[in-house]
């Protein structure tokens, strides 16, 4: 009789694990959403110059996934697809960042006043106000 | 020395303690424990983490506008140190703390004062709709259950120390 091998012996953890290693970790959705969206670096990311280290050369990339395809068709199924609509969701509410965790527990951040050659600069404007 | 805020969980993260994770934008977190760490590499939204404070913030269960909250201020801007300048602000900050718990006081109390009339309002509703909807049906207990009398038998003392007095297995003999 052959080996008798258990199935589900790691709980389907591994692929967990790789995915949450740093090296491969992604862009996480504030940087997406005050970086990538802007229209200027958007058209940079979707107009790449041929990479022949990333997947499709990176001619096929998904701004908002933050993902790269291999071709056009597999692309254009993403965009159709639960994944990407969901994303696309998160990022239509703000990102959460550090800022916001400070907020939270009640830490503002004191806004630094502007140095006093600017002062001077618009002194008569403000008297004149 | 500086206090440091939990990325996740917006608690303090006092110095030697916790982890941090810096990003390769050079963005840094600070997690005050493991707990923190890990919901944070599993790509948790802290403002849908009910434990979390922004959580707490969010949904309206803590006070965020409020002139005492404007006192704590990250300060970028060295001051040069000055005895009076610390008595008054160590003077400043036990007073603002003070009214600072007196109106959190307040604001729980009215908050729970709302959600009591609800919590009331939807006990009443559950309550209807089970009588209405329940396929358990509560019966009345009846009116009246015959009583047995209890009967009296007599009986004849049995002694253990005495062989065979109706205990023994052995044979009777006359």
């Amino acid at each position: 009789m052959g080996r008798l091998r258990r199935s589900r012996a790691h709980h389907a953890r591994r692929d967990v694990h790789r995915a949450s290693r740093t090296r491969v970790r992604g862009r996480d959705l504030d940087q997406i959403q005050m970086i990538d969206l802007d229209p200027k670096n958007r058209a940079a990311l979707e107009t790449q110059a041929l990479d022949y280290e990333k997947p499709g050369l990176g001619q096929h990339y998904c701004v908002e996934c933050a993902k790269y395809y291999e071709t056009d068709v597999a692309l254009q199924s993403h965009w159709r697809s639960k994944v990407h609509k969901r994303r696309c969701k998160q990022l239509r509410e703000p990102a959460y960042t550090i800022e916001e965790s400070e907020r939270a527990a009640g830490l503002g951040r004191e806004v630094k006043p502007p140095p006093v050659a600017a002062l001077m600069e618009t002194g008569d404007s403000v008297a004149a106000i | 020395m500086r206090i440091e805020k939990c990325y996740f969980c917006s608690t303090n993260v006092y110095p030697g303690h916790g982890s941090a994770f810096v990003r390769n934008d050079a963005k840094y977190f600070r997690f005050c424990t493991s707990k923190c760490h890990k919901n944070f590499k599993m790509k948790r939204n802290p403002r849908k983490v009910r434990w979390t404070k922004a959580f707490r913030k969010a949904a309206g269960k803590e006070m965020t506008i409020d002139s005492t909250i404007e006192f704590e201020k990250r300060r970028n801007i060295p001051v040069r140190y000055d005895r009076e300048l610390i008595q008054t602000t160590v003077q400043a900050m036990k007073r603002v703390g003070e009214i600072k718990a007196r109106r959190e006081r307040a604001f729980f109390k009215h908050r729970m004062a709302a959600s009591r009339e609800k919590h009331k309002a939807h006990r009443k509703k559950v309550l209807e709709a089970t009588k209405s909807k329940s396929s358990v049906k509560l019966l009345e207990p009846l009116a009246e259950t015959p009583v047995k009398e209890k009967i009296k038998v007599a009986v004849i003392a049995k002694s253990a120390l005495i062989q065979g007095e109706g205990r023994s297995m052995g044979m009777e003999i006359d």
